[in-house]
């Protein structure tokens, strides 16, 4: 079972394109929140959104390119070809059947879908452009970017809601130990669309104007859109065209609540699985979890939840925790996606990323927060949580390059863990 | 890869729900039982869809199987998937009467779908343009979500190991077997239900109507036959339970065969302005990688379950695929001129038919070849409308096959 590395990383999103003007702004604690421009919000009563301004797609496409693709598949090009080219891969490395590309989304090209489906209420039949209608399909999404890089291994799109990002990861890492591919093109992307904007304020999730994630006058989410990428290779892949690894993948944790559709499960019980997978797959423990990067919200439910569920995991340790989603409000399916590359950026620069809005410390919620200002500190191993719709929970460790055991052993002794679990089981 | 043990399957499809159902109707069209394609189906307006042509579960109706309660927010795919759920349960004796027998913890699920709930954007769409988006109901909004019906399928059987739901058109529930694959050698779980599922509606019927691709009144459908004049719409879900050797060992199931091999490719078009293409090349590929994850050679495969639908061009590539890889011996067969392109579920109805087949049902409908007297392995495809295509080998579980 090979090690996997993140060798490059690239970034659409409302806080910069690319990931030095990401990272840039989230150390500085900078919110990518602004009024909504894209559709219009009357009747919504909330305008706030963390919107993806200034984007052009021929800035990053070619013209074919951007005549054959939505908004969201040109989120995830542009941000795949800064992260081919972050990783200094050469069209002779990614062309072939060992390259695959693994991407997550929550809705896929909602703008299509919803045009196509405006233009046949409003104007019936006949106003639907045939042409338009194979632009639709989440499936594209990889396939826009194997098309790109000349890559013919496996194409999938993995909807895991707002956990898509690290199912996509976790699963794009395990193609790579399974001796299936030696790179990946992986992550996730997401658009603001305004059924589903609308979907949420109905649903009583969305704040006013900011997201506040542990505070105890939380309002909810702001939501927001983007495309995180990164680049996985195999150790041997690296090692061969002489690449320097920025990150090492850790143990992914991946498990279901089987609670309710859009509320977690009171006592976590998914997320407690993910999290602790996780870990135990890294071939570690949790005392050496240096700082999480939250999903945090800002909805009331979730982020009580996962501070409980963080408690229980590392019992009295003051383990470092944040949430972005103050800054770059949740991205869904890209959010874990973004988050993934500010993990990566973490254990390479040790700076954790601040909790921005935070005022009122909530007791249901006691964790050590990085609030409000970025901080610094030991980053030898971090998880990334997503806890999403639908009770999916994912979660990825990522550590400094040689600080992880072997792989195969982390892997073996979690095995049999499972194995031991599996003959205790019995029926409930 | 390893092989894993098929112990059971679930479904909905046109041609009947359940196993015992489904190879019954595949006996009796063995016989020259009846066509299913209806010209109105019940869940198309003939009033906005005049004349349609398509094969729809007629006689679905979920509360004669999941009961009266708590149904009134499911659209029908997530209907469809989760009764394909609880009879995969059922039929590989992991619940019985109802209750799990072994830890749900350690029960994954990987399911399918092509366009998820075009149904639930459509709704809603309907609501927030002809209304006001603030009148959206919450409570039906989340099936708008691609993953929801399979979200809701752990919540109503209770399954807590990974739910992974793939999005690869056609391949879907084929590429479903690979990601259970390595959950299952990752020690994620000790089985999971793989499958997937698509269900009919407006949107979906007017679109493929639009693309001018359908077999409709008078025109010919005879998926893999070069007379075949179109693809007919089809909807259903299907899951099969696919467990590691040693817990299916461990528990004492009935094993009905092994999957012993996945592969997949995918190959651009020639021309930038495309984007809707069929590669023989990804087909070829696809097999041969299969192959050789099986560790067996073109000369094993006793039956293609292909994944012709009708569309001329796209059912000639696969076939020519097919014989530059295997050879014009193998037999090949349309499972789809049966019920239709399901999309999402197709993978998994074309394995139901295989498993039906290691059970002794006549093979059929054959497209090319002679029904072989005897089949140890059969390799079923899926071809996408973006040049991917997937394959994935089953094989007879046999005394001697038994995998240690």
């Amino acid at each position: 079972m090979s090690r996997v590395y993140v060798t490059g990383l690239g970034v659409v999103s409302s806080l910069g394109f690319g990931r030095d003007a990401y990272w840039k702004a989230v150390v500085e604690g900078r919110s990518g929140f602004s009024t909504i421009e894209s559709f219009d919000t009357k009747t919504l009563d909330r305008t706030v959104a963390a919107e993806v301004k200034g984007f052009s797609p021929r800035d990053f496409l070619t013209a074919a390119e951007a005549r054959r693709m939505g908004r969201c598949s040109a989120f995830a090009l542009a941000a795949a070809r800064m992260a081919v080219t972050d990783a200094g891969l050469l069209p002779k490395h990614l062309a072939g059947d060992r390259t695959s590309v693994i991407l997550g989304t929550t809705m896929g090209e909602a703008d299509v879908i919803g045009e196509l489906e405006e233009s046949w209420i409003h104007g019936g039949n006949d106003a639907v452009l045939p042409n338009k209608l194979p632009l639709y399909g989440s499936t594209l999404l990889p396939i826009h970017l194997a098309r790109a890089f000349g890559a013919r291994g496996m194409v999938q799109t993995l909807p895991a809601a707002c956990a898509a990002g690290n199912y996509s990861i976790a699963f794009a890492a395990d193609l790579i130990r399974a001796g299936r591919a030696d790179v990946v093109i992986t992550g996730a992307s997401e658009l603001l669309q305004k059924l589903q904007f609308a979907g949420f304020v109905r649903l009583g999730a969305v704040a006013p104007e900011r997201c506040q994630p542990f505070d105890k006058n939380r309002k909810g989410l702001i939501v927001g859109e983007g495309a995180g990428v990164l680049v996985l290779e195999s150790e041997a892949h690296a090692v061969r065209r002489g690449a320097t690894p920025m990150a090492e993948i850790g143990g992914t944790g991946l498990a279901c609540d089987a609670h309710h559709i859009t509320r977690p499960h009171p006592e976590g019980i998914g997320s407690l699985v993910a999290m602790r997978e996780a870990i135990a797959r890294s071939g570690v423990t949790a005392d050496d979890i240096d700082f999480i990067n939250a999903h945090g919200t800002g909805t009331h439910a979730n982020d009580k939840v996962e501070a409980l569920v963080i408690r229980e995991v590392f019992g009295s340790r003051p383990v470092a925790v944040s949430s972005m989603k103050g800054m770059l409000g949740h991205c869904m399916g890209a959010a874990s996606a973004l988050e993934a590359v500010a993990c990566v950026l973490t254990v390479q620069t040790g700076i954790y990323p601040p909790t921005v809005s935070y005022e009122t410390p909530d007791p249901e919620c006691d964790l050590n927060l990085v609030a409000n200002r970025a901080a610094s500190g030991r980053a030898d191993i971090v998880l990334n949580n997503a806890l999403a719709f639908g009770g999916y929970d994912a979660v990825v460790a990522f550590a400094k390059p040689g600080r992880l055991p072997d792989p195969n052993e982390a892997y073996r002794a979690a095995l049999s863990d499972n194995a031991a679990a599996a003959a205790a089981a019995v029926a409930p | 890869m390893n092989p894993y043990a098929i112990t059971g399957y679930g479904l909905v499809s046109p041609i009947g729900i359940g196993a015992e159902a489904f190879r019954r109707a595949l006996v009796a069209h063995s016989r020259g039982g009846p066509d299913v394609f209806h010209d109105h189906p019940s869940c198309l307006d003939p009033k906005i869809i005049p004349q349609p042509t398509a094969a729809e579960c007629f006689d679905f109706d979920a509360k004669h199987y999941l009961g009266d309660k708590g149904l009134r927010n499911f659209d029908r795919l997530t209907k469809l998937l989760i009764v394909a759920a609880k009879l995969a349960l059922e039929d590989s004796g992991l619940k019985q009467d109802g209750v799990h027998k072994f830890s749900p913890h350690r029960i994954g699920l990987c399911s399918a779908t092509a366009y998820g709930s075009l149904e639930a954007i459509t709704e809603a769409v309907q609501v927030s343009e002809l209304e006001d988006p603030r009148f959206l109901n919450p409570n039906r909004f989340p099936n708008t979500v691609i993953n929801a019906a399979a979200g809701y399928v752990s919540i109503w059987e209770d399954l807590r190991a990974p739910n992974v739901t793939v999005v690869d058109g056609n391949c879907g529930s084929l590429d479903a077997v690979l990601s259970s694959e390595t959950h299952l050698r990752n020690g994620r779980a000790d089985a999971f239900l793989v499958g997937g599922g698509e269900s009919l509606s407006e949107p979906l019927y007017l679109a493929f109507r639009k693309l001018d691709v359908l077999a409709e009144g008078e025109r010919v459908f005879a998926p893999g036959r070069r007379e075949s004049q179109g693809m007919r719409l089809g909807e259903g879900a299907a899951y099969l339970c696919l467990e590691t050797q040693e817990f299916a060992k461990s528990r004492g199931a009935h094993v009905l065969a092994d999957i012993v091999g996945y592969g997949n490719a995918f190959e651009p078009p020639e021309s930038q302005a495309l984007l809707v293409h069929v590669s023989p090349l990804a087909v070829q590929r696809a097999i041969r990688m299969a192959l050789s994850d099986a560790q067996l050679t073109a000369a094993d495969i006793d039956v293609v379950a292909s994944a012709a639908s009708g569309i001329p061009h796209f059912d000639a590539a696969e076939l020519s695929g097919i014989e530059a890889v295997l050879g014009a011996r193998p037999c090949v067969i349309a499972p789809k001129a049966l019920f239709g392109e399901t999309f999402g579920a197709a993978g998994a109805l074309a394995m139901a038919c295989v498993l039906s087949w290691f059970d002794g049902v006549e093979i059929g409908p054959v497209v090319q070849g002679k029904r072989p007297e005897h089949i140890e392995h059969v390799l079923v495809l899926a071809v996408g409308y973006y040049g991917n295509a997937s394959a994935v080998i089953l094989q007879r579980r046999t005394a001697t096959a038994v995998v240690a």
